[in-house]
């Protein structure tokens, strides 16, 4: 039998990354939640500190089970201070924070460690390890009394540690104790429940949830829900709001009764202690419980707030995450695709009907036939953009995803260089396709990076510049028709253009006489050439063997466009602009002597006609003035060595691309339309050809390549003399086969 | 394809003829055989890929395997072939002049490719005789760019054939 | 019951993997939370039920109790699967009449030994047998 854990089934092992990545980031940013709420003086709300320990107790046993154990004894050491943590048994303090935000930037680390994409951080994990166990000798302990309510054992016995801990410190602030009591149908509990919760919320907490009566009945339940509350007896009756809810308060017993022994204590947490349970005693005061004798376990009574994890003060929200765990579905992207694939074949099966139906509409004698066929691919049509439009959202996600992960980063880096920084992000809800936004992450970082280490200034600096000591970093996000903006802003000190610029010159990334020509804009763009750097030695930060231009050509390679705009003093704003799906991309369709080639209409900005008599010839390279600019201009036929089609164009065309502020016109025989296609992948063996985003079917059963502009542009434009001797031999190379 | 091949030692290939020589692959490699379509030239490609090619709405990537195992050109006609594989999820297509039968050897049939003399060929698996004739054994995985240094069968259950790939 | 679900795929995975002794064909039945258990338990007789204590809504404790009321499961063996650091909760739910408890982390093998166990008992530890 038996598997090992390292067999665990594929499917199994996905699961579990992208359960634990889920964790992770809820970690992250329940953390912010936490660091705010603490800021804010209200000290640490109880139902965040609960949602992290619960988080990390999950974490802690799937890691277990799938034998990660770097993981997994992270988790453990975690999981002992969230308990002491969401016990009271120590304070929150910042210290301790951030030794959680570190949690969770080893969390992200171990993980990737864990897929082989980076080494393990081992030696940062031994630290925090120590820092933890360092922290929990700290606990101070919490002692109370909850037995002098009148709980049956019976409730008493089946409470968590910590939901005695919940009951104990709400009872030692003064709240009062009420037990509801109603019968749930089995088939609707759950959406029952959730409503009483809502009502319930906004007046107490519940601590726990205790089913009685003895299963005898199949269709209902009946419930005895203990709740902690700072209203009358009336006020929570109100809340609730149901006849069918019974609202009682659980009083204090007669002491002058004095029938309780004092509440045992169980011991701390002793590691032997907790089995010998105060046994079986006497407690007639209350209704005690019957025949089934349930152990007498010693009594602080934890109230608990499991479904803390359900539901926070903001009723809509908790609303949120609770359909999070009941609704959603986790779907490979692959499947998708293959849902896309299927799509894509659909569409040629509308092109066909189409045909026929037009067809039998122009013959006399089949007109009428031609006519309905023509209305049922209408329907057709209809429906299957639908379906397009439904699976296109499927892929959508919240760019939120990745801006959660971003405020942590600013926490840090901020603290590592001593800055204060105001993080600012808007827009987090605005969604893009899945596997942009997992491309996203690692450009966005270098950004934010940048931005805080390049941009604000250090804060005497600041204070000299009369500007306020923390700097402000904005992320903000918007959707601008078929495209996602995002935009990384920040009032540091700017790029100074001229600087840049000597830079350039200085390291021979740009001949003195082309910088002569280029405008302060243009300038400044030259941080994201290859092999720039502001800083003559990389900081630890920003410099970690990437830099803007890597930033750019991952962008790129999405489809998308990086502008930067800078103002000395004023500080710096880098626009992304992105598609939002990479799955669909509306094309202009074009032919090259006899081929057919798509142009992402994202990367274009119009098609004209082309006169031949305006290019001329610049140091080798072919321009001519457009619109009143210098526009390089490249023969597709030539570029391609399209071999030529049997009838020559009369007539030729120009498509002027634009990537960024760069432009590029290309030379085609002839226009075709615009549409809509399903993109697909070129494949690693064709990984050494460049020029093309990938290829579609434009549903005459032929395959057209539809172009990269950005690294067209890039073949083109940059450095163009060196690079294309480069590419010549290297498709030389290729050419001769090997 | 279906169903396993295996049958103690013996292993199916696939026989196919290119410029008047046959050849043959381990069947298993092939995923499927399919007719040629319209295939479109995808410029500054290496030399042997003829371009890219629409099979029920997945992308194929084809090779002229004449081309690359680089032996005399010959014109697609209504014989040609593509044999399909299915390499880490990409769809990548032979082209062939003609599929002519399934074949199973044993191992006494086959011996290391030396015999052919000439130079050492990553993709080159053996001979196997057949009566008067001489079949080629390849692998056409390190064919593909990228992947020359690959000798593994695709799909992974790597058959190995005896002396094959000895000096 | 468990409420994480790659968590509960992994236990089924182990489970209906086991391919002799009393585990054999056996079928898994899932619950995602105390809830869903509650529907469950009182249809049918299950041979076995395993649960986590640390649960929303209704913990593992509640579930014990309730599945010890039921005079379906009066005896059904009970076995906690949990993280839980605090021992004293270990040691209520085998008060309030679980049959024995697994510490994540498990292999394979401890999860399969200790359900053999409980469902043959001999001679053993068999509470409120």
């Amino acid at each position: 039998m038996a598997e090992r854990r390292d067999d665990a089934p594929d499917k199994a092992r996905e699961e579990f990354f992208s359960e634990a990545s889920e964790l992770v980031d809820g970690f992250g940013r329940h953390l912010l939640a936490l660091e705010e709420s603490v800021e804010s003086g209200h000290g640490p709300d109880p139902e965040t500190l609960n949602d992290i320990f619960r988080g990390v107790h999950t974490l802690k046993g799937l890691s277990g089970l799938f034998g990660a154990a770097t993981l997994s004894g992270l988790s453990h050491e975690l999981e002992n201070l969230l308990d002491d943590l969401r016990l009271g048994r120590i304070p929150l303090s910042t210290a301790v924070l951030d030794l959680l935000f570190d949690a969770v930037e080893l969390y992200g680390r171990i993980l990737s460690a864990l897929k082989g994409e980076q080494a393990e951080p081992r030696e940062e994990v031994l630290t925090l390890l120590a820092s933890l166990a360092a922290v929990s000798n700290e606990r101070s302990g919490n002692v109370a009394f909850i037995a002098e309510y009148e709980l049956a054992p019976e409730t008493l016995g089946v409470l968590t540690e910590y939901e005695e801990h919940r009951l104990r410190s709400n009872l030692q602030a003064g709240l009062a104790l009420y037990r509801l009591k109603a019968k749930f149908p089995l088939a609707t509990i759950d959406s029952a429940l959730e409503e009483l919760k809502l009502r319930v919320r906004p007046v107490g907490e519940i601590i726990t949830y205790l089913p009685t009566g003895d299963g005898g009945d199949l269709d209902a339940i009946d419930l005895e829900i203990l709740v902690a509350s700072r209203s009358a007896a009336a006020e929570l009756r109100q809340a609730v709001d149901s006849d069918a809810v019974l609202v009682e308060e659980v009083k204090k017993r007669d002491l002058s009764q004095a029938r309780t022994p004092p509440a045992p204590r169980v011991s701390e947490r002793t590691d032997d202690s907790a089995i010998d349970l105060p046994d079986g005693r006497e407690t007639p005061s209350p209704p005690a419980a019957d025949e089934d004798e349930p152990p007498h376990v010693s009594m602080h009574p934890a109230p608990q707030v499991h479904e803390a994890a359900v539901m926070p003060a903001a009723a809509a929200g908790r609303d949120i995450s609770l359909r999070s765990v009941t609704q959603t579905v986790r779907v490979d992207i692959r499947k998708l695709d293959r849902l896309m694939n299927a799509l894509g074949e659909l569409s040629l099966v509308r092109g066909a009907l189409l045909r026929y139906a037009e067809k039998l509409r122009s013959e006399p004698a089949t007109r009428r036939l031609g006519m309905d066929l023509l209305g049922v691919h209408r329907a057709f049509e209809r429906q299957l953009a639908q379906m397009q439009s439904g699976i296109l959202e499927v892929r959508m996600v919240p760019l939120g995803q990745v801006f959660d992960k971003l405020a942590r980063i600013v926490r840090q880096v901020s603290r590592e260089q001593n800055k204060s920084v105001h993080f600012v992000v808007t827009g987090g809800e605005t969604e893009i396709d899945k596997l942009i936004v997992e491309e996203l992450s690692d450009p966005l970082l270098h950004m934010i990076r940048n931005a805080i280490d390049h941009g604000i200034e250090p804060i005497p600096e600041r204070a000299a510049a009369g500007k306020p000591d923390t700097g402000t970093v904005a992320l903000n996000a918007y959707q601008q028709g078929n495209h996602v903006v995002i935009e990384v802003e920040d009032d540091g000190r700017g790029i100074d253009p001229h600087a840049v610029l000597h830079k350039a010159v200085t390291m021979g990334l740009v001949s003195m006489e082309d910088a002569k020509s280029f405008s302060l804009e243009e300038a400044v763009s030259l941080v994201f050439m290859q092999g720039f750097s502001t800083r003559d030695t990389a900081t630890a930060m920003s410099g970690r063997g990437i830099g803007m231009d890597i930033v750019k050509t991952r962008i790129a390679k999405l489809g998308g466009l990086v502008d930067i705009v800078s103002e000395v003093q004023i500080g710096t704003k880098i626009t992304l602009t992105l598609p939002v799906t990479l799955a669909i991309v509306g094309v202009l369709t074009f032919v090259v002597e006899a081929t057919v080639y798509c142009m992402p209409l994202s990367s274009m900005e119009e098609a004209v006609v082309f006169d031949a008599a305006l290019v001329r010839e610049v140091d080798g390279r072919e321009v001519m003035t457009h619109r009143g600019v210098t526009l390089p201009v490249v023969r597709l036929a030539r570029l391609f060595s399209e071999p030529p089609a049997p009838q020559r164009a009369t007539k030729q065309f120009l498509i002027v691309a634009r990537v960024g502020t760069r432009r590029l016109g290309m030379v085609v025989d002839r226009l075709i339309e615009q549409q809509d296609v399903v993109i697909k992948a070129l494949g690693r063996t064709l990984g050494h050809v460049r020029g093309f985003a990938g290829a579609t079917d434009l549903g005459d059963q032929r395959v057209a390549l539809i172009l990269d502009v950005p690294s067209l542009i890039e073949e083109c434009l940059t450095a163009a003399e060196g690079r294309r001797a480069n590419d010549a031999s290297l498709a030389f190379r290729f050419g001769e086969g090997s | 394809m279906s169903a396993l091949i295996h049958d103690g030692e013996r292993s199916d290939h696939l026989v196919f003829a290119l410029a008047g020589e046959l050849y043959a692959v381990a069947l298993e490699s092939i995923h499927e055989i399919v007719k040629v379509g319209p295939i479109t030239r995808v410029p500054r490609a290496r030399a042997d890929i003829l371009g890219v090619m629409g099979v029920r709405g997945r992308l194929v990537t084809v090779l002229d395997l004449r081309r690359s195992i680089q032996v005399q050109d010959a014109p697609i006609d209504a014989r040609s072939r593509v044999l399909l594989l299915q390499v880490d999820e990409e769809d990548v297509g032979f082209l062939v002049e003609e599929v002519r039968e399934v074949e199973r050897f044993t191992p006494s049939q086959i011996e290391p490719a030396s015999v052919l003399g000439g130079i050492e060929r990553p993709y080159l698996r053996g001979v196997a005789r057949r009566g008067p004739e001489m079949l080629v054994l390849i692998d056409l995985l390190p064919i593909l760019p990228g992947r020359e240094g690959s000798a593994l069968n695709v799909g992974g259950q790597g058959h190995s054939y005896p002396g094959g790939g000895a000096p | 019951m468990e409420d994480s679900a790659s968590t509960r795929s992994f236990i089924r995975a182990i489970l209906e993997g086991v391919p002799e002794g009393v585990l054999a064909g056996c079928t898994v039945q899932e619950a995602t939370s105390g809830f869903d258990a509650m529907r469950l338990l009182p249809r049918g007789p299950y041979d076995l039920v395993l649960t986590d204590i640390n649960m929303p809504d209704i913990n593992g404790l509640e579930v014990i109790q309730f599945v010890r009321k039921s005079p379906h499961h009066k005896d059904t063996p009970l076995v906690i699967i949990s993280t839980q650091t605090s021992e004293r909760d270990i040691a209520r739910a085998l008060a309030l009449g679980a049959t024995a408890y697994l510490r994540k982390p498990f292999v394979p093998e401890e999860l399969v030994a200790t359900l053999e166990r409980v469902l043959v008992p001999k001679g053993g530890a068999a509470p409120h047998g």
